[in-house]
């Protein structure tokens, strides 16, 4: 598919100005979104409608750091979907466990606030790892030719997000089935 | 009001309209204002009601209401509940006073069907007489009634969504656009305040419940979240009190359709009159029973429905937490929906967010109004207002072991696209079938169906070879529209795949044709008329395009669109039958098509590279950073 970043018109960094790229979200849909296209030809109207998909998704994917982060790796040669990511490393995998056993306890106990707790650490927890993979990118992004250790720690990073990604999202949605 | 006089050449007036569980509105802009149109009762409400007489009339509104006690069965009251729904749904399994057609066939069991004797009409018909009586009051006060906006509930899924519009054709309308209800109110209260701001609009309806979280920035209206439960309403509050006094009156098997009717009409005067008083005393006269009073206190009201009040607040609170905002962050809640005018949900409104909410437009008309304002921009292509609505349920596709693969996750703004690739799993498989979920359930059984479609005509090769990719679109009403194309061959060839349960544009022209029968008028000649209309359109649009884009094209190219326009224009002004027309506006699309893309291309560049002079100003701040990037790298 087509480079988010180029879909939007804009640079290719990780660290990004969520509110203009926003705008600029909002500048191409007013010229691409189908309303804009009612009486038109019908092949005109079709355009429009899958070029306002590409916009929307390509927004969808720079909104999200680990899209985003997948994105620019893919700039850079190095395809990593999900599930793809070396194994990591055994601290990392322990302490996983560790919250994962205690998702599970809060779970069991359906203690609605508790698990509030546990979220709302784990959501530090996820902003911690976003904040390293942007450290990470800034380093890439500073050399003209980046060796392949950098891009191989980015991997690395990437997979640790989604892990917490993954505590998240089965919290939450624990959350929305005690509730 | 100032005498109206018919301009023969006026151009086709659009109109809005808020197809509602238990009323529906028809509006339109005059003069730069939302009003509501007089429907065939005298009032701009009329009542979502359709009553079919064993003689085989139809009477649609208070007419059909004044039926509902004493023929309950033959008077259909909230179709809207039973859109895209099937006889197995739950919503139809609800008591009700309703006798639903046994279905002979599985694809019949997809549409309920209402048993009346000398009709079976589905929803979508029952629906379709409404919007027929909408449409021919429209046309009583406008002469000329354009394209039309229809309004749904955000919550609405694909089926229902369809159903709708198939119910729009139906009556002979010009859908231009779904849209979502709330969506729809924030249109009416945003134009009248211009001012940016994160908005909630809770929408309490007869039948339904939405949630909507959006943002309004420089004219665009962002869907944040969207959440609710689509079958949640005031009707759950007279059900309530309802059978509170049935359990008094009568045993269960002892609940005519009769006296449940009857029950439920004096449960919705009780809740009328508790927004006003503390208590309220009904008389029951029920036929062949002593008469009986109850008394209802508004606490004990209060009480009664204080589950439907803790299901509209976790709503709510999901919806935030999808917006991933807190209610703090919350600079106005906009109420829609008759129930809103409940004390008790405005308390639990004013608890929740901690401010009182907004009510200044009247929460009934509010849905009707927004849709005629987006009618009326769209009728104009004005650029003034953009909404940007988002999917209300995930989209998935059933895996081999019945759970569920999420190719669209709720809340992605729509227009939205995803990608799916199959293959093969047995040699020499010509053929596919995927099946398409909505909803946020882990096993597909437990999501909502949508449709299984057949991929047919893969050529025979191992297992694991062959690579079809699958498109998913949703399209700016929260439609689906599948594609399927077979990359193994080299020669992608796509097929357009539609769901089972929506109307084929033949469909929808043999039920028209079947109502011709019943004193409609000629159908050929309104194919005519709209194929002059869609031409005049057409023929305009691409002025419009030469006057400011002529600059793309080569001189050949513009000869050749210029000779379509011609022959496009002759063609609306001699031709005496629909196709002839029809031919010619194909030809000027075909001749027009790479301009288009041209077109979109500059229109793109120059939202990009900067704005109409009046725009800058606000934006300038926002996009700096942009700005300043594209300023480096030198003009574009």
């Amino acid at each position: 598919m087509t480079d988010p970043f180029d879909v939007l018109g804009i640079e290719p960094r990780f660290r990004l100005d969520l509110e203009s790229v926003g705008a600029r979200h909002r500048d191409l849909s007013r010229a691409l979104h189908p309303d804009r296209y009612v009486g038109r030809p019908a092949n005109e109207r079709r355009l429009a409608l899958s070029r306002a998909i590409e916009v929307n998704q390509a927004f969808g994917i720079v909104r999200d750091p680990v899209r985003r982060a997948q994105a620019l790796l893919a700039r850079h040669g190095v395809s990593v979907p999900e599930g793809s990511e070396p194994p990591a490393e055994p601290t990392f995998l322990m302490r996983m466990l560790e919250l994962r056993e205690e998702l599970a306890a809060l779970v069991a106990t359906k203690d609605v606030s508790a698990l509030e707790r546990f979220i709302e650490r784990a959501e530090a927890d996820e902003a911690g790892a976003v904040e390293a993979l942007a450290a990470g990118f800034a380093e890439l992004e500073r050399r003209a030719e980046p060796p392949p250790e950098i891009t191989g720690e980015l991997v690395r990073r990437l997979g640790e997000l989604r892990y917490y990604r993954r505590l998240l999202g089965e919290a939450r949605a624990a959350r929305d089935e005690i509730e | 009001m100032l005498l109206d006089i018919f301009d023969p050449k006026a151009p086709p007036r659009p109109i809005g309209i808020d197809l509602g569980t238990t009323h529906s509105i028809v509006a339109t802009v005059r003069d730069g204002r939302p009003v509501p149109l007089t429907t065939c009762d005298g009032t701009a409400l009329l009542p979502s009601v359709v009553y079919y007489s064993k003689e085989g009339g139809i009477l649609v509104g208070r007419a059909a209401k004044a039926h509902a006690t004493r023929e309950p069965e033959r008077t259909i009251q909230s179709a809207k509940r039973f859109m895209g729904r099937g006889g197995a749904d739950p919503e139809t399994k609800r008591p009700g006073a309703y006798r639903f057609a046994v279905p002979e066939t599985e694809d019949e069991a997809k549409v309920v069907r209402f048993d009346l004797g000398w009709t079976r009409p589905s929803p979508v018909e029952v629906s379709a007489e409404i919007l027929k009586s909408l449409r021919r009051s429209a046309l009583d006060q406008l002469r000329t009634v354009g394209g039309v906006v229809i309004t749904v509930p955000a919550y609405f899924d694909d089926a229902q969504r369809q159903a709708t519009r198939d119910a729009g054709r139906l009556a002979g309308l010009e859908v231009l656009r779904l849209l979502n209800e709330p969506t729809a109110a924030a249109l009416a209260y945003g134009l009248e305040k211009k001012r940016n701001g994160l908005f909630v609009v809770y929408d309490l309806g007869g039948g339904t419940f939405d949630v909507t979280v959006l943002r309004l920035e420089d004219g665009v209206f962002q869907v944040q979240s969207t959440g609710g439960d689509s079958a949640l309403g005031g009707d759950d509050m007279d059900r309530a009190i309802a059978e509170r006094m049935l359990a008094e009156l009568a045993p269960q098997d002892a609940r005519t359709p009769e006296l449940v009717s009857l029950v439920l009409e004096l449960a919705r005067e009780a809740k009328h009159v508790l927004t006003e008083r503390e208590t309220v005393e009904l008389d029951v006269h029920a036929p062949g029973a002593a008469p009986r009073r109850f008394t209802l206190s508004r606490s004990e009201f209060e009480a009664l429905i204080e589950p439907l009040i803790e299901r509209t607040q976790r709503a709510c609170r999901r919806a935030l937490r999808d917006a991933d905002v807190s209610p703090a962050d919350v600079d106005g809640v906009i109420l829609v929906g008759g129930a809103t005018r409940v004390p008790r949900v405005r308390r639990a409104v004013k608890e929740l967010f901690g401010k009182e909410p907004l009510a200044d437009i009247d929460p009934d008309l509010v849905v009707a109004y927004g849709a005629a304002v987006q009618a009326d921009l769209l009728a104009k292509a004005s650029d003034e207002v953009l909404l940007l609505d988002v999917l209300p349920l995930s989209l998935g596709i059933e895996t081999m072991g019945g759970g569920v693969d999420r190719i669209l996750p709720r809340n992605t703004t729509i227009p939205a696209g995803a990608r799916s690739t199959f293959t093969t799993y047995a040699d020499n498989q010509t053929g596919f079938e995927i099946h398409v979920v909505q909803g946020e359930r882990e096993l597909a059984r437990d999501c909502r169906s949508l449709a299984r479609f057949s991929l047919k005509g893969i050529p025979p090769m191992p297992a694991g070879m062959a690579r079809l990719e699958v498109s998913f679109d949703v399209d700016e009403n929260g439609l689906l529209h599948v594609t399927a194309m077979e990359r193994t061959t080299g020669r992608s060839q796509t097929v357009e795949v539609r769901p089972s349960y929506g109307l084929s544009d033949e469909e929808v022209e043999r039920m028209l044709i079947e109502a011709l029968d019943h004193g409609e008028e000629d159908l050929e000649a309104r194919r005519l008329a709209d194929a002059r209309v869609e031409a005049e359109r057409i023929a305009l649009a691409t002025r419009k395009g030469l006057a400011s884009d002529a600059d793309l094209l080569t001189s050949e190219e513009r000869a050749a669109i210029d000779r379509a326009l011609a022959e496009l224009e002759t063609a609306a002004r001699t031709a005496t039958a629909a196709r002839p027309i029809e031919l010619a506006i194909d030809a000027l699309a075909a001749a027009t098509h790479e301009f288009a893309g041209r077109r979109m291309n500059r229109a793109i560049a120059s939202a990009i590279a900067g704005k109409a002079v009046s725009d800058v100003e606000q934006s300038v701040a926002h996009a700096a950073g942009i700005e300043a990037h594209l300023a480096s790298k030198g003009a574009r």
